[in-house]
C-alpha cells in the first residue's frame, strides 16, 4: 500500500519537474509548421522544457549562428552551475514546405556560391540545371513547380556540412538526433541504395549501377541488358511522391506507360515541371522521353518495380518509424495505384497484428531497424518497407530522416513526437 | 472450397509455371472439393496468354467435379496493367465445364468467346480497359439461357472499344437473355450516350439492378435516367464514380431510389476519364 503511494509521488515528480537527465534540445526547422508545433507540444506533455527553435532561414541568411545559439542555450540551461555535463541535443527537421527557405537552399547550391561540398555525393555533383544565387533568390513562387532539385540538394548538402562544422566548432559535446552527414546520404536515393546494399539490407535490384542512367537512351540500354521492363524512376533527392514515376515498357510491342504526379507545361517559353498532386498516365513516347530526360538530368535513381502485397484489393507498403534502434509507430499505405506515398486519396492504416500476421509485422520491423542501423550516428528515421507479393520478402525502398510526421497513430499510447522525446532524452 | 493460383514475376523467372500448379491441384485432395478457382497472374501476363495453361485446365476437368466459378486474370497493376493482359479464346472452358455458373475475365487483348454457348452459366463479367467489338458481337449472338448477371467494362477506344454506342445497342434487346436481372455497362468513355440509349428500353422492366458505374457519366446522361419511369422501378441503380454535379447528386439522393452516387470525380483539363483504362 505504502509503495503504491510512493509510486504516485514519483510519477507526479517526473511530470512536474525537469527530469534528472534532461538536456537542452535545439530544433532546427521552419517555425509554425506541423512538425515544430507537434514536437513542442510533445515536449510539454512529457514534462520537458520547450526546445530552442532555430529557423532554417535565419541560419541560411546567417542572421543567427548555431555556435551562438549553443553558447546561449547552454549558459541559460545552467545559469547557477555550468558543469561540463551539459550536452545539447540538436535535431534537424524537414526543411520543406517553405518557399523562402527553398529558394535560399537553391541559392546555396549555386555554382557561384562558395561552400564546402564534402557532403555532396561526389560522383553525382554535376547533375542538373543550375542558376546563380541571385537568380535563385528572385525566383517567383510558383505553386507545385519542382524547382532545380539537383541544385536544391547541393545547397542542402552544403548547409548540412556548414551546420555540422559550425556546431562542432562551438566546443560543446553535441548529440545529433541524426548526424548531418547521415542525412545527406539518406536524402540521396543513389548513395542510400549503395550504403544499405553494402550493409546487407535488401533493396530493389538496379537495372544499372546507381547514377549510371543519365538519360532516356541509357535507360533503354539498361532495360535491354537487365531485362527489367518495370521500373521506378525517382528524383534521387526527392521526397514523398514528388518526382516519382512508375515506368513500364512492353517487351514485345515496345509500348510504354508511365504513371507519375509529374506534369509539365510551357510558361513564358520555359518548360516547367511540376507536381500535379494527382496521378497522370502517359503513354506517348515523346512525352515519356522528355520527362525521363528531365528526371535523369536532375539526378535519377532507377530501381526495379517489385510487385507489392495487397490488402482488400489495394497494394501497400509500410512506413515504419525507428527510434533508437527500436521499431515503433507504423502505418500501412494502401493504394490502387503504384505510388503509395501519394497523400491524396490513398488510405492510411495503423499496422496491427489484425492487419498483418505477427510474423510479417516483425519482419517489417526487423527490416526497418536493419536499415537505420547502417547509420551509426542517427537515431530516428521513417523507413519505407515493401512486402513482395507471393514470397513476402521485405525490401527497403526509402529511408527518410524526417519520416516521423505520422497522423493518428500511436505506440504504447504516445504519438510519434511524444515517443521520441521520451526515448531520446536518455540518449548519450 | 475456393483456391487462388498465381505465379509472380520472380517465380516465373525461377521456372514456376501455372500448368504445374494446376496439375498439382488436380492431384491433391482439394480438387474434388473445389468450387471456386481464381487464376491470378500466370507469369508476365503482358507476354504470355492463358494458352500456356488452358489446355491443362481443360484436360483435368474431371478432377474438379464441383467447380462452379472461374476467374481468369485476377491481377492488378502491380503485376500487369489490365490493358496489357494477354487473353485468348476462353470458350474451351465453357465446353469443358458444363456445370459452370460464373465466369469472370480480366483483360481483353486477344480475348475471344467463340462460340459463347452454355446451358448453365448465370454470370459473365469482363473487366478490361476496352471491350473489343468482336467480343461484343459474340455476346449479342450468345446462347446463355440462364444468364442473370452480365457485367461489362466497356473502356476506351485506345484499348479496344470502338467508341460507338451503336455497338452497345444490340445488347439492350429484351429477348437476348430472358433471365437477366443485373446489367452492367460500365467504365465507359461514352457513359452519357449509353445512359441516354438505355434510359427507356424495355429490357429495364426485367432488371433488378442497372450498373452504369466507373464511367464518365455527367448531368447530360443523368438527366435522361432521372426522367425515366422505367429507371424508377429498378431495385438498385449503381452510378458510383461519376462526373455529375452536386445538384444532380442531390436530386438522386432525394429521389427515394436505391442509388449509389458515391465517388464523385472532378474534371481535369475539361477531360473525363473512366475508372479503369490502362
Amino acid at each position: 500500500m505504502a509503495l503504491s503511494v510512493f509510486d504516485g509521488i514519483m510519477i507526479s515528480y517526473v511530470v512536474t519537474q525537469k527530469p534528472a537527465n534532461e538536456q537542452p534540445f535545439i530544433l532546427i526547422g521552419n517555425p509554425g509548421n506541423k512538425r515544430t508545433l507537434g514536437l513542442q507540444e510533445a515536449r510539454s506533455s512529457q514534462g520537458l522544457k520547450q526546445s530552442v527553435l532555430v529557423p532554417y532561414q535565419a541560419l541560411l541568411q546567417r542572421s543567427l549562428r548555431i555556435g551562438d545559439v549553443l553558447y546561449d542555450t547552454v549558459h541559460q540551461w545552467c545559469d547557477r552551475d555550468c558543469s561540463s555535463s551539459v550536452s545539447p541535443i540538436i535535431r534537424l527537421d524537414a526543411p520543406g514546405e517553405d518557399p523562402e527557405v527553398e529558394r535560399e537552399f537553391i541559392a546555396w547550391g549555386a555554382p557561384n556560391f562558395t561552400e564546402n561540398d564534402a557532403f555532396c555525393p561526389f560522383e553525382f555533383v554535376s547533375d542538373g540545371v543550375f542558376i546563380t544565387a541571385e537568380e535563385a533568390r528572385q525566383l517567383p513562387v510558383q505553386q507545385g513547380r519542382i524547382l532545380y532539385p539537383a541544385q536544391w540538394f547541393r545547397g542542402y548538402c552544403r548547409f548540412l556540412y556548414f551546420i555540422k562544422k559550425e556546431a562542432e566548432n562551438a566546443g560543446f559535446p553535441i548529440v545529433w538526433v541524426n548526424d548531418p552527414a547521415d542525412i545527406a546520404v539518406m536524402f540521396d536515393k543513389r548513395s542510400c541504395s549503395q550504403l544499405l546494399t553494402k550493409h546487407g539490407v535488401r533493396m530493389p535490384a538496379l537495372p544499372a549501377p546507381a547514377g549510371s542512367i543519365v538519360d532516356y537512351d541509357t535507360l533503354q540500354e539498361a532495360i535491354a541488358l537487365s531485362g527489367m521492363n518495370r521500373l521506378f524512376i525517382k528524383l534521387a533527392c526527392g521526397s514523398g511522391a514528388a518526382g516519382v514515376m512508375a515506368y513500364q515498357i512492353h517487351p514485345v510491342t515496345g509500348a510504354e506507360l508511365a504513371v507519375t504526379t509529374i506534369g509539365f507545361e510551357e510558361r513564358e517559353g520555359e518548360r516547367v515541371y511540376y507536381n500535379s498532386g494527382i496521378l497522370r498516365r502517359y503513354s506517348d513516347k515523346a512525352v515519356i522521353r522528355r520527362i525521363v530526360n528531365w528526371l535523369c538530368l536532375e539526378g535519377a535513381h532507377v530501381e526495379r518495380w517489385i510487385e507489392k502485397e495487397s490488402l482488400r484489393g489495394k497494394s501497400f507498403d509500410v512506413r515504419q518509424l525507428v527510434v533508437n534502434g527500436e521499431a515503433c509507430h507504423a502505418v500501412l499505405r494502401l493504394s490502387s495505384t503504384p505510388i503509395t506515398n501519394l497523400h491524396l486519396r490513398n488510405e492510411r492504416q495503423m499496422m496491427t497484428e489484425e492487419i498483418l500476421s505477427s510474423g510479417l509485422k516483425q519482419q517489417v520491423e526487423r527490416t526497418a531497424i536493419s536499415a537505420l542501423s547502417a547509420f551509426s550516428n542517427s537515431s530516428v528515421a521513417g523507413v519505407d518497407v515493401l512486402v513482395r507479393r507471393g514470397s513476402h520478402e521485405t525490401y527497403v525502398v526509402d529511408i527518410n530522416p524526417f519520416g516521423d510526421l505520422l497522423y493518428n497513430v500511436d505506440y504504447l499510447g504516445l504519438n510519434t513526437y511524444e515517443w521520441q522525446m521520451q526515448q531520446l532524452q536518455g540518449k548519450d | 472450397m475456393e483456391i487462388r493460383l498465381s505465379v509472380g514475376y520472380d517465380e516465373y523467372e525461377n521456372g514456376e509455371r501455372m500448368t504445374t500448379l494446376i496439375e498439382n491441384l488436380a492431384a491433391s485432395p482439394d480438387a474434388e472439393k473445389l468450387s471456386i478457382l481464381t487464376i491470378g497472374d500466370w507469369g508476365q501476363a503482358y507476354e504470355n496468354s492463358p494458352d500456356s495453361f488452358l489446355d491443362t485446365l481443360v484436360q483435368h476437368r474431371d478432377s474438379f467435379p464441383l467447380l462452379r466459378k472461374i476467374f481468369i486474370g485476377d491481377m492488378d497493376s502491380e503485376e500487369c496493367e489490365v490493358s496489357w493482359i494477354n487473353q485468348t479464346n476462353l470458350s474451351p472452358l465453357l465446353v469443358a465445364f458444363p456445370k459452370l455458373q460464373s465466369l469472370t475475365i480480366k483483360g481483353s487483348t486477344d480475348l475471344s468467346l467463340d462460340p459463347l454457348e452454355h446451358e448453365n452459366l448465370q454470370e459473365l463479367i469482363i473487366i478490361c480497359g476496352g471491350l473489343p467489338q468482336e467480343v461484343i458481337h459474340q455476346i449479342t449472338n450468345a446462347k446463355l439461357p440462364e444468364l442473370q448477371k452480365l457485367e461489362l467494362y466497356l473502356g476506351v477506344d485506345d484499348y479496344g472499344f470502338s467508341g460507338s454506342v451503336e455497338d452497345v445497342l444490340p445488347m439492350l434487346q429484351s429477348g437476348l437473355f430472358p433471365k437477366l436481372k443485373y446489367l452492367g455497362l460500365k467504365d465507359s468513355e461514352i457513359q452519357d450516350e449509353i445512359a441516354i440509349a438505355i434510359a427507356d428500353v424495355p429490357i429495364l422492366d426485367q432488371l433488378e439492378t442497372l450498373d452504369l458505374s466507373y464511367g464518365t457519366l455527367s448531368d447530360t446522361g443523368s438527366e435522361a435516367l432521372i426522367a425515366s419511369e422505367r429507371i424508377k422501378k429498378l431495385q438498385h441503380l449503381n452510378l458510383s464514380y461519376h462526373y455529375m454535379s452536386e445538384s444532380m447528386v442531390k436530386r438522386w439522393q432525394d429521389s427515394g431510389m436505391s442509388v449509389d452516387v458515391s465517388d464523385q470525380q472532378v474534371e481535369e483539363d475539361e477531360w473525363r476519364y473512366p475508372f479503369l483504362t490502362e
